[in-house]
């Protein structure tokens, strides 16, 4: 369980409130607020999918929960307390923040051995996530010359290395192969169906609506929603009628009112219909003898919904004439 | 959604022992990423036979000087003219140990395992105190010995048994070490292994180089207490006027160490990583 109440990250500024372990805040460069007042939850049990374009400020508030970042306001807490407040934190919370958090001269086997022995891990530990993550044969490699796909899969058997409670990966698919993809998402289920916390970020909402039962959607460190995949699915169905009739231009007309959205479709008997359902549509139709060739249910796909809702809180915006503020954020 | 639904227990293959972080386990840590990395294995047997190597091949081509007593050189200074190379070398050592764990990210590793943050910095300038201290006291010992029996009949020549010689032998080691802590504190403190070693060369190895031509007294008196005189000094048999006590150029390395190692630590539990 991740609780995060009132969650803030500021650059520059000169707020310098201690956080929970009485550190504050480092000023870099100008002012900036990457993480704006989050509070949300993460329950165990299910997978939750942290969802924001880039820049939105999914891994600044995963590093915070991780005590590597400490927040300008606000707290966080995993399980009952501060992530450094833990006695074992491995075997609280397993982390991966950034696939490369190793040392590239050092062995896989001997990366997973240093981070064990903090915690009096056994070596017979190491080897089993060594085997869940299929690194078994390559464990006595140097990681320096670890594919993009390798180095994931060692960042995901070090955060697993603790049996933790909680598991925090940044955008775990990236980079890995079809077959890696899919290994992450019944990886993600399992974790979840052995009743751990499981929280996963993305910038792909199609990715994360397949394994994700809960959603929590931040924009420029805002929260926009925290719902379920289903309740999302449901809200955002902005369902759109293709209609095919020889006679749309009528149609549009007979149509035409208050509520309803009619656009011009790829072909010029083709209309794009938002507003009124099929049966109506059909109805109208057939009371003034128009044929229809088509009539066809649209959902709008889910990465759409996911699109039109943080429109406006996407940081790097191609081709328009935003703002775009110049800091780097993560 | 509903927090009614079952969930299963976790399935805890970890062992029954109590895991958790206690400061033998994080030194234990360290000392496995130490030996583990193969630039430890490089730098300290390349500083170990750089000093040796020096040493000999000063020893066997050393020229007897004609000269008075008052211009005699000082025999452990001579025999362990290396350590100037291996002084170099060990640095870059510890600046790797700590600064090398931000370049390569490793840092954000070592510190989600160990959140308290303080115990990694103790647990990294304890285990590279240890290990440069036992392979300095090996080496500066073993090169004296060999090395003398080519000085045995010149002026350079000296003995373990003779006043001072056996503590400047060791103060060399200790000194190496001192000057190798500072080294690791820099690189904790910079996060940068080159931004480190060029700090530690600048600050340590030339400024007092530029600030003894001031033609001052003080300042002059103040050098001496600079980190790489202070190892002089405790590296040498014969004393130069004005230089400090072997104790005290002893706690002066030891405070400029420490000095280094709690920045490091203060700035450590305040930063971002």
């Amino acid at each position: 369980m991740i609780k995060a109440n009132g969650l803030t990250k500021r650059y520059g500024g000169r707020t310098r409130r201690p956080g929970r372990t009485g550190r504050t805040g480092t000023p870099v460069g100008t002012g900036k607020t990457v993480v704006d007042d989050l509070t949300f939850t993460v329950e165990p049990g299910a997978v939750t999918g942290f969802l924001g374009p880039n820049g939105a400020g999914k891994s600044t508030t995963m590093r915070m929960i991780m005590g590597l970042d400490a927040p300008t306001a606000g707290h966080v807490t995993v399980g009952d307390r501060a992530y450094a407040a833990h006695p074992a934190p491995l075997h609280e919370v397993g982390g991966l923040l950034e696939a490369r958090a190793v040392h590239p001269g050092r062995t896989a086997h001997h990366h997973l051995m240093a981070l064990a022995h903090t915690h009096g891990i056994p070596g017979s530990r190491v080897e089993h996530v060594l085997g869940l993550t299929g690194l078994t044969d390559v464990a006595g490699n140097r990681v320096k010359g670890f594919s993009l796909g390798m180095g994931q899969r060692l960042g995901i058997a070090a955060a697993l290395l603790g049996d933790p409670a909680t598991v925090i990966l940044d955008e775990p698919v990236n980079g890995l192969d079809p077959e890696g993809v899919l290994w992450i998402r019944n990886l993600l289920k399992s974790l979840a169906a052995e009743g751990r916390t499981v929280f996963v970020s993305s910038h792909l909402m199609s990715e994360t609506a397949l394994t994700a039962d809960r959603l929590i959607i931040i924009g420029r460190g805002r929260l926009l929603a925290e719902t379920t995949v289903a309740d999302f699915v449901r809200d955002s169905g902005v369902t759109a009628m293709k209609v095919v009739s020889p006679g749309a231009r009528t149609l549009a007309s007979l149509l035409a009112g208050p509520g309803v959205e009619i656009a011009p479709g790829a072909a010029s008997d083709e209309l794009d219909v938002r507003g009124v359902d099929g049966a109506y549509i059909g109805r109208i139709a057939a009371a003034h003898a128009v044929p229809l060739y088509e009539l066809t249910p649209r959902t709008a796909s889910l990465e759409q919904a996911f699109m039109d809702l943080t429109r406006d809180e996407v940081e790097y915006q191609a081709g328009t004439t935003h703002d775009a503020p110049t800091g780097a954020a993560a | 959604m509903s927090t009614t639904q079952t969930v299963p227990a976790r399935v805890s293959p970890a062992p029954v022992h109590r895991l958790g972080v206690t400061p033998a386990r994080v030194l234990r840590s360290e000392w496995h990423k130490f030996w583990t990395l193969r630039s430890t294995w490089v730098t300290l047997s390349g500083s170990s036979l750089l000093i040796l190597a020096t040493g000999l091949a000063v020893a066997i081509s050393h020229e007897p000087a004609g000269a008075g007593p008052e211009e005699v050189g000082d025999p452990v200074v001579l025999t362990l003219l290396g350590i100037q190379f291996g002084q170099i070398i060990l640095t870059v050592l510890g600046v790797l140990f700590t600064a090398g764990e931000y370049s390569t990210g490793m840092i954000r590793a070592s510190l989600s395992a160990v959140p308290r943050r303080l115990p990694v910095l103790w647990a990294k300038a304890a285990v590279f105190a240890a290990v440069t201290l036992v392979t300095g006291l090996i080496t500066t010992f073993a090169t004296f010995l060999l090395a003398q029996p080519f000085l045995a009949d010149t002026d350079m020549g000296a003995s373990l048994a003779d006043p001072g010689v056996a503590g400047a032998v060791a103060g060399t080691a200790l000194s190496l070490t001192l000057l190798g802590v500072l080294g690791l504190g820099l690189g904790a403190l910079l996060r940068s292994v080159p931004g480190a070693v060029g700090a530690f060369f600048a600050g340590v190895v030339i400024m007092p180089e530029v600030l003894s031509a001031v033609p001052s007294d003080a300042v002059k008196e103040a050098v001496s207490y600079f980190p790489a005189r202070a190892a002089q000094s405790l590296g040498a048999v014969q004393h130069q006027a004005g230089s400090p006590s072997d104790p005290a150029a002893l706690l002066t390395l030891c405070l400029w160490a420490l000095a280094a190692l709690g920045t490091a630590g203060w700035l450590l539990k305040r930063r971002d990583v």
